[in-house]
This record gives C-alpha cells, sequence and structure tokens, in this order.
C-alpha cells in the first residue's frame, strides 16, 4: 500500500530522514515509532506529497506520490496530531469543504459518516463549541469520507483523555474490522501500538532501527532471567549438558528447544550452584524499544547530497 | 468540482466575522465623510467657491454623486489597500499557520489548483468588495444630498463636470475600475501569503510595496518613470472621470495590471510549490 524506497530528507543541511525504506503491507495496522524529532511526521508528509523528499521514491496505492499526488491520494484519509477546522463554520461545512477537495460527496455520505463517528446531533453546531473529542470525531469523519483504503493517523491520540484513547484505539479496530483498511498509525503510546499493529517501524534520529511484525519486536526466544551466586559457572555447566543456546547481559539464558526450567534448576542445584530466582522474559514493546534506542543512541547522521 | 471548490472558499472568507468588522470600518468612514461633507462647513465651501469660480451651480453639483466619489478618494488610496492585504494575506499563510492547510493537502488536490480556487476567491471577494463600496457611499450619500450633476476634483488633474446620467455612468465605471486596482492588491499579499512567512508578514510585505511604490512615483525626481510603477496603473480608476476618458490609456494600465497579476500568481504558485507544508 506504501512504498518507501530509500527516502532521505534532509532540511537545509540537517538530515531529517536518512536512506529510509519500508513497505506498509495491505490490509495491516502498521505502526510508526519514534522520539520527538525521529522523523515520523516527516516520513508521513512525504507520504502524503507534503514534504518532497530529497532522494528516493515514494509510492502510495502503486502511484509514485510526487509524479501522480492526485491519484495516489485518491483513497487515503488522513487525521493528524491536534484536529484543526474552520472553527467559525459548522461540523457539517466543514466536512463539506473537506471532502470537496477529493470529489463532490452527498449530502446522504455526510450524514452516513456523522453517524457513525457518533455527531449525529451536533453537525450544524460551530466547531468552536466542540470539546477535544468531539473535534477529533469530527476529523475521523472527513477522513473517512473519501471512502479510503488508506487511513494515516499521525499521533492521534495526543491531547484525548483515557476514555477518548479507548475509543480511538476502538474506532481503529472498528475501521480495520469492518471496511478492511490499511492504517498507518504514528504514536509515541508505546501501550496503544503495542494494542493495536501488526506490524511497527522504528525510527531514531531519521534512520529506521526496526522493521517487522509486531510478534517479532516482542518475541523473546525463550528467553529466561536467571539470578543465581555464579552466573558464569552457570552458563558453562548449562552449556555442557546442551540446555542453553546462549546467554546473555550477565542474566539472561536462551533454553534450548524442549527443555523446561526446572531441568535447569535441577541441574545447577545439583552442581551446587544456588538458584535464587529464574523466571521466563516476557519483553514487552515499550523494553523492546528503550532497548532499541539504547542501542542506536551514538548512530551518526548523513550530510545532506553535494548540487 | 471548480464551483464547489470556489463557493467552499466564499464560505470560509464569508464565515469570518473578520471580514464583516472590515466592511463595517468601511461604512464607518464613508458615514463620518457624509457627516463631516452635511454639517462641517469646510469641505462643502470649497467646493461651493471652486464650482461658482468656474460657472457652474453649486445647488446642481454637490449632490449625492459628487459627495459620494469624494468619498471613494481616501477609501482607494487608504482603507481599500489595507483591507485587500489582509484577506491576500491570510489566504494561504493564515491557513499553513492554523494548520488547516496540512489538512487540505492531505487530499488528492494539487497546489496549482488551490491556489487557483483561492485566488479566484480573493477575486472575486474584490470586485464584491468594490462594488459594495460603491452601493453604500451612494446609499450614504443619498441620506444627505439629492440627486444631481458629478462634480470631480481629480488631484493633480483639471476638474470634471458631467450631467446626472454621464456622472451615474462615470461612476459605476470607476467602481468596475477600482475592483482591478483591488484584486491586483490582493494578488501582490496573496504572492507573499504563498511564501513560509506569517499573514501579518505577507500583509505588510504587500502594503509596504505599495506604498514604497505610490512615494517613489510621487518623487519628481521619477515624473519620467511613472508609467514603471504598480501604482500609476493602480489609480486607472480615477481616469474613469477625466474628460474625455483616455481609453487607451486605460487599456494601456489594464493589460499590465493582468501582467502583474499574473506574475505575482506565478511567482506565488512556484514558492508555494518548492515548499515543504509541515506543521
Amino acid at each position: 500500500m506504501i512504498e518507501l524506497e530509500k527516502v532521505d530528507k534532509f532540511f537545509g543541511r540537517r538530515c531529517a530522514v536518512a536512506e529510509l525504506s519500508l513497505r506498509v503491507p495491505r490490509g495491516e495496522i502498521f505502526g510508526l515509532l519514534g522520539h520527538n524529532g525521529a522523523g515520523k511526521s516527516t516520513t508521513i508528509g512525504m507520504m502524503l506529497g507534503q514534504v518532497w523528499p530529497s532522494r528516493g521514491r515514494v509510492r502510495v496505492g502503486g502511484h509514485d506520490i510526487t509524479m501522480h499526488r492526485t491519484r495516489a491520494l485518491q483513497k487515503v484519509g488522513a487525521i493528524f496530531e491536534t484536529p484543526v477546522f474552520y472553527d467559525y463554520l459548522s461540523g457539517w461545512r466543514n466536512l463539506e469543504i473537506f471532502s470537496h477537495y477529493t470529489a463532490p460527496t452527498s449530502p446522504q455520505r455526510i450524514r452516513e459518516v456523522i453517524e457513525w463517528v457518533g455527531l449525529t446531533g451536533r453537525e450544524k453546531s460551530k466547531v468552536k463549541t466542540y470539546s477535544h473529542g468531539m473535534r477529533t470525531r469530527l476529523a475521523l469523519a472527513q477522513a473517512l469520507l473519501p471512502q479510503p483504503e488508506l487511513l494515516i493517523l499521525d499521533e492521534p491520540g495526543d491531547g484525548l483523555d483515557p476514555e477518548g484513547i479507548h475509543d480511538m484505539r476502538e474506532t481503529v479496530r472498528r475501521l480495520h474490522r469492518e471496511f478492511g483498511m490499511t492504517i498507518l498509525f504514528s504514536s509515541h503510546l508505546l501501550n496503544e501500538v503495542e494494542q493495536l499493529c501488526t506490524r511497527i517501524c522504528v525510527l531514531h534520529q531519521g534512520q529506521k532501527v526496526f522493521e517487522g511484525a509486531l510478534a517479532e519486536a516482542t518475541q523473546t526466544r525463550n528467553w529466561v532471567r536467571l539470578n543465581t551466586g555464579d552466573f558464569n559457572a552457570a552458563v558453562q555447566r548449562l552449556q555442557q549438558n546442551k540446555l542453553i543456546t546462549g546467554s546473555s547481559e550477565g542474566k539472561f539464558i536462551t533454553l534450548a528447544d524442549g527443555v523446561g526450567s526446572e531441568r535447569v534448576v535441577k541441574i545447577l542445584v545439583e552442581a551446587g550452584l544456588p538458584v535464587f530466582e529464574i523466571a521466563r522474559e516476557e519483553r514487552t514493546l515499550e523494553s523492546f524499544y528503550l532497548k532499541l534506542m539504547q542501542d542506536n543512541a551514538a548512530a551518526p547522521l548523513p550530510l545532506p547530497p553535494k548540487n | 468540482m471548480f464551483l464547489f471548490q470556489l463557493r467552499n472558499e466564499l464560505w470560509k472568507l464569508f464565515g469570518k466575522k473578520r471580514t464583516y468588522i472590515g466592511f463595517l470600518i468601511f461604512v464607518l468612514g464613508q458615514t463620518l465623510i457624509v457627516m463631516l461633507f452635511r454639517f462641517a462647513a469646510g469641505p462643502g465651501r470649497q467646493m461651493t467657491r471652486l464650482l461658482e469660480l468656474n460657472g457652474f451651480s453649486a445647488q446642481e453639483y454637490i449632490s449625492t454623486l459628487t459627495v459620494a466619489t469624494f468619498m471613494l478618494f481616501p477609501i482607494a488610496y487608504l482603507l481599500l489597500p489595507l483591507f485587500v492585504s489582509l484577506v491576500g494575506g491570510d489566504f494561504v499563510a493564515k491557513e499553513a499557520e492554523d494548520g488547516t492547510l496540512r489538512m487540505i493537502l492531505a487530499r488528492p488536490v494539487t497546489r496549482l489548483r488551490l491556489l487557483g480556487v483561492k485566488w479566484a476567491a480573493g477575486a472575486v471577494f474584490a470586485l464584491f468588495l468594490s462594488l459594495a463600496l460603491g452601493v453604500t457611499g451612494l446609499t450614504l450619500a443619498a441620506l444627505g444630498f439629492h440627486w444631481g450633476g458629478l462634480f470631480v476634483a481629480n488631484p493633480g488633474e483639471p476638474f470634471s463636470v458631467f450631467g446626472p446620467t454621464a456622472g451615474w455612468h462615470h461612476y459605476v465605471a470607476a467602481h468596475l475600475m477600482l475592483s482591478f486596482k483591488a484584486v491586483t492588491i490582493m494578488s501582490l499579499a496573496f504572492m507573499f501569503s504563498c511564501f513560509n512567512v506569517k499573514p501579518a508578514t505577507a500583509t505588510i510585505l504587500a502594503l509596504s510595496f505599495v506604498f514604497v511604490n505610490s512615494i517613489l512615483q510621487n518623487i519628481p525626481y521619477f515624473s519620467d518613470f511613472t508609467p514603471w510603477f504598480l501604482t500609476y496603473h493602480l489609480d486607472l480608476w480615477r481616469q474613469m472621470f477625466t474628460q474625455p476618458v483616455p481609453w487607451w490609456k486605460i487599456f494601456q494600465s489594464l493589460s499590465l495590471l493582468a501582467g502583474f497579476n499574473l506574475t505575482f500568481f506565478v511567482t506565488g504558485a512556484t514558492a508555494f510549490f518548492l515548499r515543504d507544508i509541515k506543521t
């Protein structure tokens, strides 16, 4: 659905995105993660033809966004972090204005979408009287009007209360379930990403540091946390018995296939090594993310191309 | 589609309170001029003396048309450039500042199309404003003065007198020409608005351009170069009050203003096209 091929973006000499290649497959809920200034919004800007890539190619729905922007965005809806509207106009009028940039939209369709997002009864009120949650729903309505196949959500949870975040999460699930939409979800909220996304891409200082299935990121490959009197001696003993395939960080061991923790304990106790704690390591997206950030903290950024 | 989008732009423009506040200031200005003319001795007395010295009846020529035209001068030189610059400067820069431009550009609309629609809305607004000013000016003047001939003391030119019917035609034509001035200043502000600047900056740049042009044009040193100044051509509405009307000069100014408008649009569109739209 979206393909980025070795995309760079420089603002003057500052590199915002470097050599980014990315593929968002059709039908996925794809999470774009990264710290502030990691290049998420710039990447989304390039996907929507709002920011011109300095190098590389961006394709949306099979169309090159730079060359065929109108065709590429025909079936795309987008919501940005702070939903902004013409506050002095009604919600209905705002929807008419935005939808007419895609195609003429019938009042029936507008009514349907307003009902879907739960704004019925408030559509004729001026947007300045809307709460933040209502604005978010209106933003969703304007994104849904062109019946998109791809929905881009750039930090949609920003400023929402826990109830609003929950509603947003449920809405994203519903959109995916009912319409089979491909959803690109950019967020700081790792918990939301973990609950929603099927694939993720992590950006760090404009560079991709991970892309893959969420399961791949949180999978711990039989990792077990072991707290013993002498970790190195324990590892040596376990390797001799072919119970583990590896160890790391002075506290983790990777169990060999079919090996249970009770066998590990038995061997260590028999060898006179006390076991204080042994537990399966459950890695959250947060710990995975923080580890990635730590590992890539000193990654150098490329310089702009010389013309 | 273009008409739908144009209608939407006009909704945005006429949905703002500021548009009406600006217009209200025009009407207040016009009311003040009519009241001064009606109740203060100065302006009426001067005009009476000028008319009578030249053998015209003040009774006949100090009329609705004369007062409405008299009030046109300060409005055309001060308020109109200010107001259309404000509107033109807002078109792109305000939307970029507010973030609605990013929402629009998430849609399958080309930047050129977007600018075309916005410029067209600005041109419709400028035309509407010029004609509305003509109507309110005439209405307010009619409240205090009788219908009669038109006397125009055009600064720097010999004065002109017209009968009521001819005067009415010249008054309407002058307002039509005034709309070209309004459109051009709007286009100038619109061009600046397309750059990565704040709306106020676009307005100030446009006004500065117009006022600096006007000042330079009036410096005697540049008297041989006056046709090179934009403001010289913006004054084409005044030509409608000269006798006879210099049509060749008007067509020349119109074609140059069309060229200026095109240049402003193309420059603005180029800057806008090259820009990255970010929050």
